[in-house]
């Protein structure tokens, strides 16, 4: 199969043929600086040619044009959120410990087998089961596509979060909104095609890495937004300037960086340089709007549960992620800090906390994608690195009470939402204990290959030459698209 | 405690033996579902297993080599099991490691023979059968080696060495068995009648009010009950088996293992390579070693660069600043002046001027402030603590460089200064012996949470002295020693042991049961809680005098005031005058406390598994077989084991395998923007390859020789036609060289965090030149930014909660727990700081002023060469010129502008155009 490059040949088309969307919610200023996205392009005279970010058209049709990533760094346990297990009922309290032994990371603190101390309930049309952890979310399980048999490849944080962003368990290769920015540009011209939002508590483990373009060109990295006091800094200058003065400066930097990269050929980044001024430029017309929560309603704030803890800071980058994806933003990817899916002791209290932290922001998520028509070409994409284990891992203490759950990459859980997925369908099996996945097991390259398929790319051609060699996001690892939670 | 009383304290170490393990077992045991009954039948070990695993897994498993601490050539290695554990597990073939690793193939490894089908299959009934073995070893016994690292965990901080509360010490047997004021610890045999255990089964011990002021732990069921068996069989002592480093025949470390390039020292003579067909680019014997590989391909060195490109890139490369307006003149005219031919010598004498600038140590400080992780504060993010006195070590190091410090000496001073000096014994503190003690502080840079109360464990302790470790591994030694710390290195010939003994190293510093706290808020007086502080009083005596005195001065305002008839004017003053006396100067430094805990290998990184005792040691695949590694006390009377010295005088020897490569390798990255070998901290297996192995050996040895002088390094390399190449790429070199790694070329490279910082204040006339001294503070504004002072970037105080937002913006790296090569991104908020901030905006103003006096012309070109380095082209200039009328023009509109106003609002936008635009921001 022959790699496909979107950079190779001039498959760049305009956003109109591309299929506009267009939010009948959108204030009038707002669609003022969305059409603004290609109108400039030219009569600037400043949009070089090959604009790394202009929209490109995937070799299929995509069922998604946009993507927010729920990333839940820690490992959130599947037996305790959407994986109910009347064995571990059955069967608490009984050793397991050596069946499983050489995969514990903790062996010193293993335990029992142990129950969930959640219920489990069934929910909506579907009769999707899931725990009183997320009441939230399980109002909305008639739109999810949840896979129960995600396995992966390491139990230790770094290397699982460097395969679940990209592909491989070592630093260096491109993230999966890289790739995914890489091959079909953004919709919106105003603001990054790649945008973080992590918590103003703490970078997710990996930091920066997570987000790194590895070996494809700078401009398709993340650019973190920060949650904290000013969105994007410096937005605008401090002081106003005579209305000229912008335009000229801009012009002349445009004109000095033009004659620096022409005595330069063959240096990629003074282009991609170019493409970040002139990204830079765009967004101060449109960034502060985008970004400004003030503009929703009442209602829609406590949607989200802004205002309210412990919902308040991820609410507010749920709601930042749905304008992002109304002004035609790529991908956009949430954290929430310090692993708080890390549950290794006081599972019934700390889980329970992640949950309250996150699931009504995301519910509210939900709710406003398809009340506002978002969700049909949105997709959502929950998840962590890994699963947990069916025995308990006991404190210093021994305490039962105070149990938690290690590291389990043979099963973990991960959900879709929107963007042309089938809802309500449950796919994959675990053992009847939880601590394996045994039927329609899902890898990570199967997850990646099955995102970038919604998003119209295929893993297997969706390739850069890198030293001489052509490097995909699956690698060489086989990789299977879950068409079973296709319509 | 003294050098002498700790040699005996090894002694009686030495008299016990090793059988953790086995004690272990029994942990386990009493914790796993009872054993299904032995079969009879089952097969023996000796009747054909034995010769079969011999066969198959013998190479690395058996009497002479022991990969992972693991044989199985006697039944008895076989039941001893692996440096994690026990292998097998009688009736249970699918819980035992061994099975599974054969049954999974992850065992033998790839290109060795597996264990055929039947192979496998008797292995599975022998398990199953009850792993009979015709040999029976005896049962093992729990021994002091199971005891004393709880004792060390749960109990000696306050009965110890350092405190001994009622008198009782439990570091050793022979102590408890003597007891305290209470009695005697425990009565052998007799559990029940055991002091020890009686307060323990009161709950009265370990305190419960004093476990978080003592950061320790209640000991739990299973360590009480492993302390009640030992009582119980009378305490049995083992022996101990001879584990220094130096064995002749290491089971852990074969020959073979140390074939490996980097593991072998550099040659000592490096036959220089075949003549060049163009021998004429050759200027150094660098290039010499880079043209003949480069013609191979069918390539050559790109043109020189211009001697104002050179000028700039040397300026940025040494000082980190670009050339002054001045020095461009002086070039500009020296040009004009040159004789035929004379380039060469007058650019040596340009890279002099430059190495001997102040600002050259500031520059590559930074660099080497990067490989230490320094930072202002001790925590990670969420425990913030400032570091007052770090500081000293920041300017320790720019002095060193500044001073060509030899390389070796200044290796020595990090990682055993305070081994150098009697610093506690001397009547009169010299800036020279302050400054060996400062030089520790490289070893205290790690993020340190245990200061606070919830992260000051025994783990975080550890996890502290891994990072530490870390740092020194990638940084100095080029080696991933962090994978050593919970098995044997996958890759490198690391066993987990060398991991361990190269902690027992640092162990008279970085002890986890005999912690330095962190200072917190004041400090001078120890908190009651056995854990001493971490900041020395033996700061220079100059320094001390004049605190005293300003203090005496102080007090006598106060006790002048104290005479007046009290009122609340009188009480306000002294309470202004006390509260503005300065604190107690300290040093923040690492010494030896002489008296370190015994060092055990965690098994799985686990402190609640110890395993084998060692002693202290080298990586043995550095070393010669047999080499033993043998400290001794720095000088008569030290209160210090010497180890970190012995090691620092070990990895300095001209023959070590790595310390001159990575560190020549680093400076080559800087010149360069990528070293021979790739992974600057990793030169292990899964590193990089040298693109050039011979000129990296013939570059160590020049080095060693030269005295381990870095600027002896610079002068090689800036001088050589490699590095003075233009970094255009020629249509032949991106087809053949595409990565530059045959160095085609040079690199074309974006200013970094503090060369971007500093260029634009220096631009702008608002670079404070003065060098050390306390950190710039930072600012932070309500809107999330960070800003500092108006001195050089590296100046500004490092926090790791709170980076100065154009530094971080532009790579600064977070120090967790360092930084050995710094990435280079290329986002749009780089561009919105450089084109909105005030900050910046306000340079530009001051920049324009500053030439604003001259006439037109001449401000233009003076603004260009303040900021891009060189002089306009006559294209550049005509197009500012354009810009500036327009400028100008639409200024002059403006209501109530002067023309003098709008033509320096105009200059002001053309400077604040130039310090966005990409001749500024990159290098060629």
């Amino acid at each position: 199969m022959t790699a496909w490059n979107p950079h190779d040949s001039d498959s760049a088309v305009s956003r109109r043929a591309f299929g506009l969307r267009v939010s009948t919610l959108l204030p009038a200023a707002a669609l003022c600086s969305l059409q603004g996205g290609e109108r400039p392009v030219q009569a600037a005279g400043s949009f070089p040619v090959g604009n790394p970010l202009a929209p490109r058209l995937a070799p299929r049709p995509p069922r998604a044009r946009a993507i927010i990533q729920l990333f839940m760094n820690g490992g959130p346990s599947q037996m305790d959120l959407f994986d109910p297990k009347p064995a571990l009922d059955a069967h608490h309290g009984e050793a397991y410990f050596p069946k499983i032994a050489g995969e514990v990371e903790n062996v010193k603190d293993a335990g029992a087998l142990m129950r969930s101390p959640f219920r489990f309930a069934q929910h909506g049309d579907c009769g999707m089961w899931v725990s009183s952890a997320l009441p939230h979310t399980a109002r909305h399980v008639d739109q999810l596509a949840l896979i129960r048999s995600l396995h992966t490849t390491n139990i230790t944080h770094e290397p699982a979060l460097y395969l679940a962003h990209s592909g491989r368990m070592i630093s260096g290769h491109p993230s999966l909104g890289s790739w995914v920015t890489w091959g079909l540009g953004s919709e919106n011209q105003n603001l990054p095609a790649y945008v973080v939002l992590d918590d103003p508590l703490g970078l997710p483990i990996n930091g920066v890495e997570n987000w790194s373009a590895g070996y494809l060109p700078a401009n398709f990295q993340g650019t973190r937004f920060r949650s904290q006091g000013a969105a994007v800094l410096n937005l605008r200058p401090a002081q106003p300037e005579p209305e000229a003065i912008p335009l000229v400066r801009s012009r002349l930097i445009a004109a000095l960086d033009d004659l620096h990269r022409r005595d330069r050929p063959g240096y990629e980044q003074l282009s991609a340089r170019i493409a970040s001024y002139e990204l830079a430029a765009r967004m101060q017309l449109s960034a502060g709007e985008a970004l400004d929560l003030s503009q929703e309603t009442a209602a829609t704030q406590a949607l989200y549960g802004i205002g309210t803890e412990p919902t308040d800071s991820y609410g507010r980058r749920c709601l930042i992620a749905r304008r992002l994806v109304e002004r035609g933003v790529r991908f956009i990817q949430l954290y929430i800090n310090a692993q708080i899916w890390d549950n290794h002791t006081g599972l019934a209290k700390d889980m329970q906390a992640a949950c309250d932290r996150t699931d009504l922001p995301i519910a509210g998520l939900l709710t406003d994608l398809e009340q506002r028509g978002l969700l049909d070409d949105t997709l959502v994409v929950w998840g962590g690195e890994f699963g947990r284990l069916p025995i308990a891992q006991l404190p210093a203490d021994k305490d039962e009470q105070k149990a938690g759950r290690d590291h389990n990459k043979n099963a973990g859980v991960c959900w879709f939402a929107g963007g042309g997925v089938k809802g309500g369908v449950v796919h994959g099996t675990t053992d009847d204990l939880g601590f394996a996945a045994v039927e329609d097991r899902v890898g990570i390259p199967d997850w990646h290959a099955t995102i970038l398929h919604l998003l119209g790319l295929d893993h297997l051609t969706l390739a850069v030459d890198h030293g001489g060699l052509p490097e995909r996001l699956t690698g060489v690892e086989p990789a299977r698209v879950v068409t079973e939670i296709l319509p | 405690m003294t050098t002498t009383r700790l040699k005996l304290s090894l002694n009686v170490w030495s008299r016990f033996a090793r059988s953790l393990r086995a004690g272990l077992v029994v942990v386990l045991a009493l914790a796993a579902p009872p054993r299904p009954a032995q079969c009879d039948e089952g097969p023996i070990f000796e009747d054909k297993l034995a010769g079969v695993l011999r066969q198959r897994c013998g190479k690395c498993h058996g009497a002479e080599t022991q990969k992972a601490n693991f044989a199985l050539h006697t039944a008895a290695a076989l039941q001893k099991g692996s440096e994690t554990g026990p292998v097998i597990t009688p009736g249970e073939p699918d819980q035992s490691r061994l099975y599974e690793v054969v049954a999974t193939g992850e065992m033998p490894p790839r290109g060795e023979t597996s264990l055929s089908a039947e192979e496998q299959q008797l292995l599975r009934d022998w398990l199953a059968g009850g792993a009979r073995f015709r040999e029976t070893t005896a049962p093992s016994q729990i021994t002091q080696h199971d005891v004393l690292p709880i004792f060390w965990l749960r109990c000696t901080v306050c009965h110890g060495g350092r405190r001994s509360e009622a008198g009782l010490d439990l570091r050793t047997r022979a102590s408890a068995l003597k007891g305290g004021q209470g009695g005697p610890a425990l009565v052998l045999g007799d559990p029940g009648a055991s002091l020890l255990l009686k307060r323990i089964h009161a709950g009265e011990m370990p305190p419960k009010d004093q476990l978080t002021l003592a950061m320790v732990k209640p000991l739990e069921s299973a360590e009480i009950e492993t302390l009640t068996r030992w009582i119980e069989q009378g305490a049995p002592e083992a022996a101990l088996l001879d584990d220094r480093a130096g064995q002749p025949d290491d089971p852990l470390v074969r020959p073979s293992d140390r074939e490996f390039w980097a593991f072998r020292p550099p040659q000592h003579t490096v036959p220089l390579p075949p003549k060049p067909q163009n021998m004429g680019l050759a200027r150094t014997p660098i290039d010499l070693f880079l043209l003949s590989r480069l013609e191979e391909r069918g390539l050559s060195f790109a043109p020189l660069a211009s001697p104002e490109t050179l000028l700039r890139r040397a300026s940025f490369d040494l000082t980190g600043l670009p050339p002054s307006p001045d020095d461009l003149a002086l070039l500009e005219m020296q040009l004009r002046l040159l004789p035929e031919g004379g380039w060469d010598e007058l650019w040596s004498r340009w890279v002099e001027r430059l190495l001997a600038s102040p600002r050259y140590g500031e520059r590559w400080g930074r660099h080497w402030l990067d490989v230490a992780g320094y930072a202002d504060c001790e925590g990670r993010r969420e425990q913030h603590l400032p570091r007052p006195f770090a500081w000293k070590y920041r300017d320790y190091v720019i002095r060193s460089l500044n001073d060509d410090k030899p390389y070796d000496q200044f290796l020595i001073e990090q990682l055993a200064g305070d081994d150098l000096v009697d610093y506690r014994q001397v009547a009169v503190i010299t800036p020279e012996i302050e400054d060996r003690l400062v030089a520790t502080g490289f070893l205290r840079m790690s993020p340190d949470p245990t200061w606070a109360n919830l992260t000051g464990f025994v783990p975080d302790r550890l996890e502290v002295i891994a990072d530490s470790l870390d740092v020194l591994g990638g940084g100095v030694l080029g080696l991933t020693l962090k994978c050593a710390r919970c098995h044997s290195h996958k890759f490198d010939p690391l066993p987990q042991r060398d991991y361990y003994r190269l902690s027992a190293v640092f162990k008279g510093a970085w002890d986890e049961h005999n912690w330095l706290k962190p200072e917190t808020a004041g400090y001078g007086g120890a908190l009651n809680t056995g854990l001493a502080e971490r900041l020395l009083p033996q700061v220079n005596s100059a320094e001390r005098r004049e605190w005293q005195t300003r203090i005496a001065a102080l007090d006598q305002q106060v006790a002048v005031l104290q005479q007046q008839p009290p009122g609340p004017e009188r009480d306000e003053q002294i309470r202004r005058l006390t509260a503005g006396k300065p604190r107690d100067p300290r040093l923040f430094a690492l010494w030896d406390n002489g008296d370190p805990s015994p060092t055990w290998i965690y098994r799985r990184g686990d402190y609640q598994n110890p395993g084998p005792f060692v002693e202290p040691g080298v990586p043995a695949v550095l070393t010669s077989p047999g080499q033993r590694f043998d400290p001794t006390p720095p000088y008569p009377g030290a209160f210090s084991t010497g180890r970190r010295l012995a090691f620092a005088r070990w990895l300095t020897q001209p023959d070590h395998p790595l310390t001159a490569r990575v560190m020549v390798n680093r400076v080559w990255h800087h010149h360069f923007g990528q070293g021979l070998v790739r992974t600057l901290g990793n030169f292990g297996t899964m590193g990089d390859r040298p693109s050039h192995p011979e000129l990296l050996d013939w570059l160590s040895r020049e080095f060693i020789d030269r005295g381990w002088s870095l600027k002896e390094l610079h002068r090689l390399i800036l001088n050589s036609t490699a590095w003075r190449q233009s970094s255009d790429i020629s249509d032949l070199a991106r087809e053949h060289d595409p990565d530059r790694r045959m160095v085609s070329r040079q690199a074309l490279r974006r200013l970094d965090a503090e060369q971007l910082h500093d260029t634009l204040r220096l631009a702008a006339g608002e670079l404070d030149p003065r060098p050390y001294g306390p950190a710039d503070g930072v600012r932070i504004h309500p809107d999330g930014l960070v800003t500092t002072g108006s001195r050089r970037g590296l100046y500004a105080q490092q926090l790791r909660k709170f980076p100065v937002t154009l530094l971080d913006s532009f790579d600064l790296p977070q120090m967790n727990p360092n930084c050995l090569a710094r990435s280079e991104s290329l986002v749009a908020p780089q561009a919105l700081h450089l084109l909105n901030d005030t900050g910046v905006r306000e340079l530009a103003r001051h920049a324009a002023e500053r030439v604003s006096t001259v006439g037109r012309d001449d401000a233009l070109t003076t603004l260009v060469r303040s900021f891009l380095g060189r002089s306009p082209t006559t294209e550049e200039l005509e197009l500012l010129r354009r810009h500036q009328a327009e400028l100008f023009s639409a200024f002059q509109q403006q209501p109530n502008t002067t023309p003098d106003q709008a033509e320096r609002q105009a200059l002001q936008i053309l400077a604040h155009a130039l310090l966005n635009s990409a001749p500024f921001l990159y290098v060629d």
